[in-house]
């Protein structure tokens, strides 16, 4: 069972959040964020998440809260959000009508990009940068969904509290890695490599990511071969893996 | 002195056999991802193998078994009386459309041995023992909850487990109440919230949790819950499956000073053949034998003999005062081995099932490594989980130990010249 606001906060801090990484991946999405004006766009869901995604030198960075956006993209409720990301519901700025042309071509662009990144076909996925770059991207939305399902979806919550206080890195050999920050159950996720952990896990290439992500291998037969390798506080690992297992029921 | 560093080759092989036609090649607690093996390529994955207090593995490396199959092991593998004892049944017979008249003797052995008994009703695993305690409290008392201490484990029927692990509803384990070990006053608070409601409270003797140092009862703690039970009329089940028989041969309620209710055995009851059982009380001995409850091999006549040759041994060698006497020399020799380097070698739980931890970081990370080291030089040890002590293990094996240990200290020591 997932819920709706649950799904929201990753669609959210996730998939948008993925901007942030898109545009240093993406060499077309990077030109998409070179505005001649620094610009920031907030998204604020009643009932839920709210950010504000600023586009500035081709970057994009993603902070929480609305108090300084140009545009404001409000949502009603955390169903209605989520039916911007499905693609069912049509955003209308509250501010920041001035603005519109940069939604309509520059952020629509971006969104396009990182969705043909998020949902790749088998056919795209055969040329060995698109597959890199959407591997990464997916990595870096599991681990915001992990934080985001760790901090509100029933379940989540329940592993969440399990987690002993500490920095779980998060990382694919020679290529990615992230953090996971756990205090008193609550968690945040870091897209970037700690300074030191507690416990980590680490996936042996990004193949192997891949095909985690993708649900073709499991997590403990990976441990057996060797593939994925565990260290430190495994209490830690372990849970996060169970909160890991209810990424798809939400990413589907 | 420098031990060799063995290798993996014919396990690594054999598993990747094993992972084609096995879900994860080796899966539960003797696999390489809940048995915590890190890294992977340190350890065995399969046994050729085993003899007293040794195990060889496929490549044909020799160990020092301080897992003992995760308890089964209390008397040695392959224990000359308690194989000869099965051997003889195996020609009689053993899984035979009416039980042998060998499981009435067992019976009847378990209830002269253990204090509490006044029946014992038979199962294979200690899951089956646990599960079947719980049910029997359901049926006596007409009630569903259950109390169990934080950081529990009894099994891994579904009602035992967690509602975030693979395959288990929230509805499996909507009657748990969970409170935290050694704290009367929680016991009482929840007891009153939900009077009339609970079936039952099932814990293991003492909290041997993994990833944390294993803690014995408070002072009083036990007889106080003993009293509590009683007085609200909740059946008080002890999970002894992992600790039976090593702490006191009369059960490990009767060790600290109480009667349980229903007691759990398997693990030390046979020495490695499959079984477990409930033994309980009079007034719960009905309830019991109302449950519709049974397995193909349940009542199979060769475990039973080898549970009698097993627990009449254990009374002759007196193996719970051998057990911690072996204990507490090994942890000991491994306490002083890891100062001379400088590490903080905690050990907890009962000398026994002795429990390791260094604690010079708070994230394992040595204590992984000192393992990893111990291991692949043919000492068998676990990353996270207690140990267990059997009668055959030597004055020279424990000798050895100590010195592979110093040796692994040194190493991980060498390995660490920011912290040492």
């Amino acid at each position: 069972m997932k819920d709706a606001k649950t799904l929201a906060y990753i669609n959210l801090y996730g998939i948008l959040g993925a901007l942030e990484n898109l545009c240093e991946l993406d060499e077309e999405a990077s030109k998409l964020a070179e505005v001649k004006k620094p610009i920031s766009v907030g998204i604020a869901v009643k009932g839920g998440p709210s950010a504000t995604l600023t586009f500035k030198n081709g970057r994009c960075r993603m902070e929480q809260g609305t108090e300084k956006c140009d545009v404001l993209l409000p949502f009603s409720s955390c169903e209605k959000f989520n039916g911007l990301i499905d693609g069912t519901v049509t955003p209308f700025p509250s501010k920041g009508f001035t603005h519109i042309g940069f939604l309509l071509k520059n952020f629509t662009g971006l969104t396009d990009i990182l969705t043909k990144y998020l949902k790749a076909d088998e056919e795209a996925l055969k040329d060995e940068k698109f597959f890199e770059t959407s591997t990464k991207l997916m990595f870096y939305l599991i681990v915001v969904a992990i934080a985001q399902i760790g901090n509100n979806d029933s379940i989540g919550t329940f592993s969440a509290s399990m987690i002993p206080d500490g920095i779980v890195e998060i990382a694919i050999k020679n290529s990615v890695s992230a953090a996971i920050r756990v205090k008193d159950g609550h968690l945040v996720a870091i897209k970037q490599k700690p300074e030191s952990y507690r416990a980590k896990m680490e996936f042996g290439s990004i193949k192997l990511a891949r095909d985690l992500f993708d649900g073709n291998v499991n997590a403990v037969a990976c441990i057996g071969e060797g593939t994925i390798e565990m260290s430190g506080l495994i209490n830690m690992v372990d849970n996060i893996n169970r909160i890991l297992d209810r990424v798809a029921i939400y990413l589907a | 002195m420098s031990f060799p560093v063995y290798n993996h080759d014919k396990s690594r092989e054999l598993f990747n056999r094993a992972t084609k036609v096995i879900p994860s090649g080796i899966y539960g607690h003797l696999g390489p991802a809940e048995g915590l093996f890190i890294p992977v390529s340190k350890w065995p994955l399969f046994a050729e193998k085993a003899k007293g207090s040794y195990m060889w593995d496929v490549d044909g490396n020799k160990y020092i078994d301080y897992m003992c199959a995760y308890g089964p092991n209390v008397l040695g593998y392959c224990d000359p009386d308690v194989d000869a004892a099965a051997m003889k049944q195996m020609k009689l017979g053993n899984c035979t459309t009416t039980p042998g008249k060998v499981m009435v003797e067992c019976a009847e052995l378990l209830v002269d041995t253990v204090n509490t008994a006044d029946w014992a009703f038979f199962m294979k695993n200690g899951n089956d023992a646990t599960q079947g305690a719980v049910m029997c409290a359901r049926a006596y008392t007409h009630r569903k909850k259950v109390i169990m201490f934080k950081g529990y484990y009894h099994g891994v029927s579904p009602w035992c487990m967690k509602k975030d692990y693979p395959g288990v509803l929230e509805e499996d384990v909507a009657n748990n109440i969970i409170i935290p070990w050694n704290d009367i006053p929680a016991l009482e608070k929840v007891i009153a919230e939900n009077k009339d409601e609970i079936a039952c409270l099932i814990a293991q003797p003492y909290d041997h949790g993994n990833f944390s140092d294993n803690s014995f009862p408070a002072e009083g703690f036990w007889p106080k819950v003993r009293e509590i039970c009683t007085a609200n009329d909740i059946v008080l089940i002890i999970d002894d499956v992992r600790a039976g028989f090593r702490l006191d041969l009369a059960g490990s309620d009767h060790y600290f000073g109480f009667e349980a209710d229903l007691i759990c055995f398997c693990k030390a009851l046979a020495n490695g053949y499959n079984m477990s059982c409930v033994c309980g009380k009079e007034f719960l001995k009905s309830s019991m034998s109302g449950l519709s409850y049974t397995g193909s091999y349940w009542l199979s006549a060769v475990p039973f003999a080898a549970c009698i040759a097993c627990v009449n041994k254990m009374k002759k060698l007196d193996t719970p005062k051998m057990f911690l006497e072996k204990g507490t020399k090994l942890t000991e020799g491994l306490k002083a081995a890891g100062k001379e380097h400088g590490f903080d070698l905690v050990t907890s739980g009962a000398p026994a099932l002795f429990y390791l931890r260094i604690a010079n970081d708070d994230s394992l990370v040595l204590h992984q490594e000192w393992i990893a080291e111990m291991v692949s030089r043919g000492i068998f040890l676990a990353s996270h989980h207690n140990h267990f002590i059997n009668a055959s293990l030597t004055d020279e094996d424990i000798k050895h130990t100590i010195e592979v240990a110093e040796e692994c200290f040194g190493i991980v020591a060498k390995n660490h010249p920011e912290l040492f």
